[in-house]
């Protein structure tokens, strides 16, 4: 009933071809913006915004960047942590080192060098395929945590080998550090999250998008056609890793705060990757829906003891959450294989003939 | 359904039960009771909250105010440590991170939302600058102190005895093991000592056989240990196959834990490590605690596990906290006080001879008082030395070389603050 699509005529090939063909879908995400731009920022509490708001956003970045190369592309990799890494230590030598530069600016170029060294990684995707190619992409993840803890440069020879991320202003306001104030840092991630869905929406959609999906498909099939993989393939880890290296970036610097090597160890990769695969791949949504069960949730059922006035332990909390939101991961996984964003999109298909299934 | 209504309504009255009659200070502790960390964890924790417990129930609490000591679990994870800083701050009076990686990260958060970090033997050494570091404490030791107590153990109290020999600083490769890299170093260039730092990544603390491998190579006169939760049961094990010469084998206070020794048992005899407090099994206070405590069924410990270093310093810990509490409570002359004055309090700390046998507590640590220029104490501590079935007193009191350590805490406190400009500076201490 309320995803009626009677009475919406598609009368030119630019209207059937629109991000939102319906137009409840469009109202759905008007709502959604609004929600994150307007109606969050007034009410959200500290709490909310640095344990839910911002995490969630720059994970679903991650996520997306990930979803790019592996769900688009096919390219499975299981090195985005190490890239995450690039961008954030990228962007912290860029700030100590020109400190002049606007933060902003230095987030979204950290992005430029985990595209570079993306790349370079990438290579031997022209040879290997599957599970191969995420062993090649393990390597770069074992050595570039590596690089991360022996190359004193890096960190600018701390004591303690981690990064602290100084006191950033931006037209006079604090964007980053222990001065910042958190809505600040929220519309900060939230301007480059939003700017980066949307540019890889318009990529997805237009013709690197189809070389990738061609690609995914059906790798020889694509070239017999015309493709050039190596181009295709290379685009793919250039643009995934630079989205990967700017949530980086976000995740130190609007954030965490401070980064120790390990922190870009393996289980973040497989933690991104949980949600990718969790939320759907080859879908933009899906980061998001992801993001929100696997870093939202935990986080919602540990205060919920509290709320109902139930007193437990916060270390039994702590396993009764794992438990839950593990049950809950095979649940999804068992309804639906193809991830949370395919369960919406079959939800809603099943809303717009609703109550009259054939 | 009934039934489920009147079970829930009932939660909710006993919950608000609990809460109107606990109590008003707030003192949460970021535990970790799971994850890789918790088999250190727990002893520490246990004996953390039994310390208030007992408090609460004999005292009523400090100066007439119940301390409500709760803990938010971590498992020792940066960012759940986030969440759990986050979730307490409102109400809080203090933040115990117990991890150097959360420590970190709260750390440049004080000067804002001012609550004092109290990160009793470790967090960030140079934290003892209580000019630069206004809101973080460390007492009764940091890093640098455990340190330079090991060299002055090993050299007999004359650091130029070690001139020539060869010392391997086996560490975590993470901030925690890298901590005293700065004071060794500057040592050994001074004394003419080779230092051989050899990291042990946080992959590897399970299977140490290349860094052992590499310590039966070289041949080195003693190895200091900086390790934490696996690590030192590997290097432990790891030590006992080679056959490196126990008694040359010392660790910090954080590698002193009875359980990783109980695994190699007799052939662990002579292995030493530093610690500022001691189990001091007769003390009074453990009468108390089991009579208020464990008696009550109010414990999650053991008798194993109390009568262990871990379970003991826990209660140091807690009581460092409480004395804080009663000092900022003397002086303010209110029961509530609130962080700001839990930080004065934290800073006025006396803890003496006498102040101890009251509290029942004499000999667990040595006594200390901070200051607004010195956040740490300097307490100074004990060689313990496992015997086979418990770690025994191995050398007399030590003390730290403060004198060489304080230029080295005020250089790297003010490096500190110029790479997190603005941070303000306490001018009034002189």
């Amino acid at each position: 009933m309320l995803y009626r699509t009677a009475g919406q005529y598609k009368t030119s090939y630019a209207s059937d071809q629109a991000v939102f063909p319906v137009r409840q879908d469009a109202i759905l995400l008007g709502i959604i913006l609004l929600l994150a731009w307007v109606i969050f920022p007034l009410t959200a509490s500290e709490f909310t915004f640095q344990t839910l708001l911002i995490p969630i956003l720059i994970y679903s970045l991650a996520a997306l960047g990930l979803n790019v190369l592996t769900g688009y592309a096919g390219q499975l990799s299981l090195g985005t942590a190490a890239f995450m890494g690039v961008g954030a230590y990228a962007c912290y030598k860029m700030v100590t080192l020109m400190p002049w530069l606007n933060p902003l600016v230095a987030i979204l170029l950290s992005g430029a060098f985990s595209a570079g060294i993306g790349v370079a990684f990438g290579i031997p995707s022209l040879r290997i395929k599957g599970f191969y190619l995420a062993i090649a992409t393990l390597a770069a993840q074992f050595f570039l945590v590596w690089l991360f803890e022996k190359w004193g440069w890096l960190y600018n020879y701390n004591s303690s080998g981690a990064i602290q991320v100084p006191n950033l202003t931006m037209f006079g306001v604090y964007v980053a550090g222990p001065q910042a104030s958190t809505i600040v840092q929220y519309y900060v991630v939230l301007v480059v999250v939003s700017l980066l869905t949307w540019v890889t929406i318009n990529l997805t959609r237009g013709t690197l998008g189809r070389t990738w999906k061609a690609t995914r498909d059906m790798d020889f099939a694509a070239e017999l056609i015309g493709i050039n993989l190596m181009r295709s393939k290379l685009t793919a880890f250039a643009i995934s890793s630079y989205i990967v290296g700017v949530a980086g970036a976000l995740f130190v610097f609007m954030w965490r705060g401070a980064a120790e090597p390990n922190l870009f160890d393996i289980p973040l990769s497989f933690r991104i990757l949980f949600i990718a695969i969790i939320g759907g791949l080859g879908s933009i949504m899906g980061n998001y829906l992801g993001a929100i069960l696997i870093v939202g949730l935990p986080v919602m059922l540990n205060t919920v003891p509290e709320a109902l006035g139930i007193h437990i332990d916060s270390a039994t909390v702590e396993h009764l959450n794992i438990m839950i939101v593990g049950s809950l991961i095979i649940f999804f996984l068992i309804i639906e294989p193809h991830g949370l964003a395919r369960l919406w999109a079959l939800i809603r298909e099943k809303l717009v003939i609703w109550p009259f299934p054939h | 359904m009934k039934h489920f209504t009147k079970m829930a309504l009932a939660a909710t009255v006993a919950a608000g039960l609990c809460t109107s009659a606990a109590a008003d200070i707030y003192a949460p502790n970021l535990s970790y009771r799971t994850g890789p960390f918790a088999a250190t964890g727990i002893p520490l924790m246990n004996g953390q909250k039994d310390y208030f417990t007992m408090i609460n129930e004999r005292d009523g609490g400090i100066g007439g105010v119940k301390i409500e000591f709760d803990e938010c679990e971590t498992g020792y994870s940066t960012e759940k440590g986030v969440e759990c800083y986050e979730k307490t701050k409102g109400r809080a009076v203090v933040t115990q991170p117990w991890s150097t990686g959360i420590t970190l990260q709260v750390l440049p958060k004080t000067n804002v939302d001012m609550i004092p970090i109290l990160a009793p033997g470790y967090g960030f050494s140079p934290m003892a600058d209580g000019k630069v570091f206004q809101w973080a404490f460390n007492a009764p030791g940091s890093y640098w102190d455990a340190a330079s107590m090991i060299l002055k153990f090993i050299s007999q109290d004359n650091l130029d005895n070690l001139k020539g020999k060869k010392i391997a600083f086996l560490h975590l490769d993470h901030p925690f093991g890298k901590e005293p890299l700065p004071f060794l170093e500057a040592k050994a260039a001074q004394h003419g000592f080779e230092l051989l730092p050899i990291p042990v990544g946080l992959k590897e603390m399970q299977n140490q056989s290349a860094q052992w491998l590499q310590i039966r190579r070289e041949r080195p006169d003693y190895v200091i240990m900086w390790g934490w939760g696996a690590m030192n049961a590997g290097a432990i094990t790891e030590a006992v196959k080679t056959k490196f010469p126990m008694e040359n084998f010392i660790g910090t206070w954080w590698s002193g834990h009875d359980a990783d020794l109980k695994i190699v048992g007799e052939d662990g005899k002579g292995y030493k490590s530093i610690s500022f407090s001691r189990p001091m099994l007769d003390a009074a206070i453990q009468a108390d605690i089991k009579k208020y405590v464990v008696d009550a069924g109010k414990s999650q410990s053991n008798p194993e596990e109390m009568s262990g270093v871990f379970y003991n310093r826990g209660l140091v810990i807690s009581m460092i906290l409480a004395e804080g509490i009663k000092a900022a409570q003397d002086h303010f002359k209110v029961g509530e006080i609130n962080a700001e004055q839990l930080r004065w309090g934290l800073e006025n700390l006396n803890v003496t001879e006498e102040r101890l046998a009251e509290l029942g507590m004499t000999g667990m640590v040595a006594p200390f008082k901070t200051s607004c220029s010195d956040h740490t104490g300097h307490s100074g501590g004990w060689v313990l030395e496992w015997d086979g079935k418990a770690f025994v007193e191995a050398s007399d009191h030590l003390t730290p070389d403060s004198a060489s350590i304080q230029p080295l805490e005020v250089e790297k406190a003010a490096e500190y603050a110029a790479a997190n400009a603005p941070w303000p500076i306490n001018e009034e201490c002189k």
